[in-house]
């Protein structure tokens, strides 16, 4: 689903250049649900804005789905964007003018998706996530947790190949934080790929796989079962 | 671009929308009405006067006849004379008032003796036998005075004749007058004795003074009366590069003929129409100086609130764009929600606009506005809203999708 191979991601000033991403490689398979984890200002952001398409790699190559879109243009890259990729963010993003609903149309919409099938498609994912009801109520009306669940049912309404998630419950306390990681493994369950960027240990234990990075470089791959269970007996 | 999301977000900006709205209905109602003033004025400026303009110079002179004690019936027709005899002048007459001149003969006119209202008023050139040759009107229908219709001007001025038995009128006066009827022929009173008979019609003939309605302005009458000096000017006519030295010819004839006559203007034609439509230049500058701020004020404030809304939007618009709207998508959204804050100006505009309109009709006697204004200003404000929304929406669709993942 997702291969990066010896990526790099530079920033350039005129007299200094720094390597956000060096080298950098990782295969996530259709199904997978991976953990990125590191310190602040490993690059984890970095990465996960490559495999987002918000930003273009300097070097190296990037394969979504078997299609190269390491040299795309923006266009070609929002396009992916909205028909692949579905994005869980830290701080939510809904947009605070919008309802609910228009909340979960705005990917929808400029997919050009028939005003029938949008309905249907936004009704199922807030239905999924338990928010049918609150389909008037505009995002400072909800809770931090109730906000995520909305970012989620938007990601999903489109029915993406890969979900992204940065730091998904970040903002949120332990018991919501717990709810919307039920909420990704069920999603992970019905066959999503998922790859959530974190520097939660706890959380990236319930992943399949966690992927360690350190300074622009992934350092350890590997399965985590042992921690999973634990985190889970805890749960 | 669904317009449904903008106007429920637009619901959420209320104040800073309808402040914009509010100043595009304001834009749009003055626009509408200084636009109109404007084309009024310019209009007024550009009536024709239904005389050779280019190739007349009219002579004003003082003080003729009070030293020599002549007749001034013989000296107005021998001064003529004389300029007619100037080398290039290929007619000469004197007359009582000349479009765009300084006096103005009026008098009303009815269609019955027995009449309580005038008809019109209009305003009354009289005329000797060269007048129509020399203003270069053009007679339409009917014929020309025949000698024995012309009067003495000091005869009708003592009382000692009836009114001039015919008259030529304007085709505007015609149609004023009699409407569809043929106008050859009918009689009109310029008192209550007897009448005059019109026996021809001229295209235009434009009176000395008139206000803002020009089939007034338009409404003339020729009556064949010969001026003595003391109310006459006299109207050459040449080739128009021939003006200049036509007009230093006759200062040097009448010095020549009379050494105490003191000439008070000796001008061509169309500085005299230069002249009279100064004022109305100048406003339709300072109306256009007006316009031009008025859209400058509004685009900016098109153009603050605009870049304000993307500068705090900055990261709802790289949610937009992270969730997978292209840089035109981001574009379109700002140029569409200025299109439709302009339109609900524009409906509130055109309202204010006719609104004004009436006021005008009624403080200052203007006609009322054309409704063709309406959309002509609609579509200005439209394309101003848009050229003024153009570098901010271009800037918000500059934003780079990763600021959806910035967390400052």
């Amino acid at each position: 689903m997702l291969k990066m191979t010896h990526l790099a991601k530079a920033f350039r000033t005129e007299v200094v250049e720094t390597y956000a991403l060096r080298d950098f490689s990782i295969h996530v398979r259709t199904g997978e649900f991976v953990a990125v984890t590191g310190p602040s200002g490993s690059g984890k952001t970095t990465f996960l804005n490559i495999a987002g398409l918000l930003e273009t790699p300097t070097g190296g190559s990037y394969e979504l789905d078997g299609e190269d879109v390491s040299r795309l243009g923006d266009d070609a890259r929002s396009r992916i964007r909205n028909g692949k990729i579905g994005f869980i963010f830290q701080a939510f993003n809904l947009i605070p003018d919008l309802n609910i609903y228009d909340n979960v149309d705005v990917p929808l919409r400029y997919r050009k998706m028939s005003g029938a099938e949008r309905k249907k498609r936004i009704g199922e994912a807030l239905e999924r996530v338990g928010l049918s009801a609150r389909l008037r109520h505009y995002p400072a009306e909800l809770s931090g947790g109730q906000q995520q669940r909305v970012a989620i049912a938007r990601a999903l309404a489109g029915s993406p190949k890969l979900l992204l998630a940065d730091e998904p419950t970040g903002n949120l306390d332990s018991q919501m934080a717990r709810a919307v990681m039920q909420l990704l493994e069920e999603i992970h369950r019905d066959g999503a790929t998922i790859v959530m960027v974190t520097h939660d240990p706890e959380l990236a234990a319930r992943a399949q796989r966690n992927v360690h990075v350190i300074d622009g470089q992934v350092v350890d791959l590997g399965e985590a079962p042992t921690l999973r269970m634990n985190v889970a007996a805890n749960a | 671009m669904d317009i449904a999301p903008i106007i429920a977000a637009l619901k959420r900006q209320k104040t800073a929308a309808a402040l914009i709205a509010i100043e595009i209905a304001l834009s749009c109602a003055i626009i509408c009405n200084v636009l109109f003033l404007i084309t009024h004025r310019l209009e007024r400026s550009h009536v024709p006067s239904g005389v050779v303009e280019d190739e007349l110079v009219y002579i004003r002179t003082a003080g003729i006849g009070a030293s020599g004690g002549d007749d001034p019936m013989v000296r107005a027709r021998e001064d003529r004379a004389a300029l007619a005899s100037i080398p290039g002048v290929k007619s000469a007459t004197i007359i009582n008032q000349i479009p765009f001149g300084h006096s103005s003969w009026n008098t009303g006119v009815k269609l019955a003796a027995d009449q309580q209202q005038t008809s019109a008023n209009v305003g009354a050139y009289y005329a000797d036998e060269h007048m129509l040759d020399s203003f270069g009107v053009k007679l339409i229908a009917g014929r020309q005075f025949t000698s024995d219709e012309f009067l003495n001007f000091d005869d009708v001025l003592k009382g000692k004749s009836d009114p001039p038995s015919s008259m030529i009128i304007t085709k505007t006066l015609a149609r004023r007058l009699f409407g569809d009827e043929n106008a050859i022929g009918k009689n009109i009173y310029l008192d209550d004795t007897k009448p005059t008979r019109v026996i021809g019609i001229v295209e235009h003939l434009i009176r000395p003074n008139f206000g803002s309605d020009l089939i007034d302005a338009d409404s003339s009458m020729i009556l064949p009366v010969r001026l003595s000096l003391g109310y006459g000017q006299f109207v050459l006519r040449t080739d128009p590069g021939n003006r200049d030295a036509v007009i230093a010819a006759a200062r040097k004839k009448l010095k020549e003929v009379s050494p105490n006559r003191i000439v008070l203007d000796a001008k061509t034609l169309e500085s005299a129409r230069s002249d009279y439509f100064k004022q109305d230049r100048v406003m339709a500058g300072l109306l256009v100086a007006v316009v031009i701020s008025l859209l400058i004020v509004t685009a900016l404030g098109i153009v603050g609130l605009a870049s304000f809304w993307v500068q705090r939007r900055r990261r709802q618009i790289g949610i937009r764009r992270a969730l997978g709207a292209t840089r035109r998508q981001i574009l379109h959204y700002f140029q569409t929600e200025n299109f439709l804050i302009v339109t609900v100006g524009i409906v509130i505009g055109m309202g204010a606009a006719y609104a004004i309109s009436g006021w005008l009709m009624h403080q200052y006697e203007l006609p009322r506005l054309p409704l063709y204004y309406l959309p002509v200003g609609a579509v200005a404000l439209w394309l101003l809203g848009q050229l003024s929304v153009l570098a901010p929406a271009l800037r918000a669709a500059s934003v780079p999708p990763a600021t959806a993942t910035r967390t400052v």
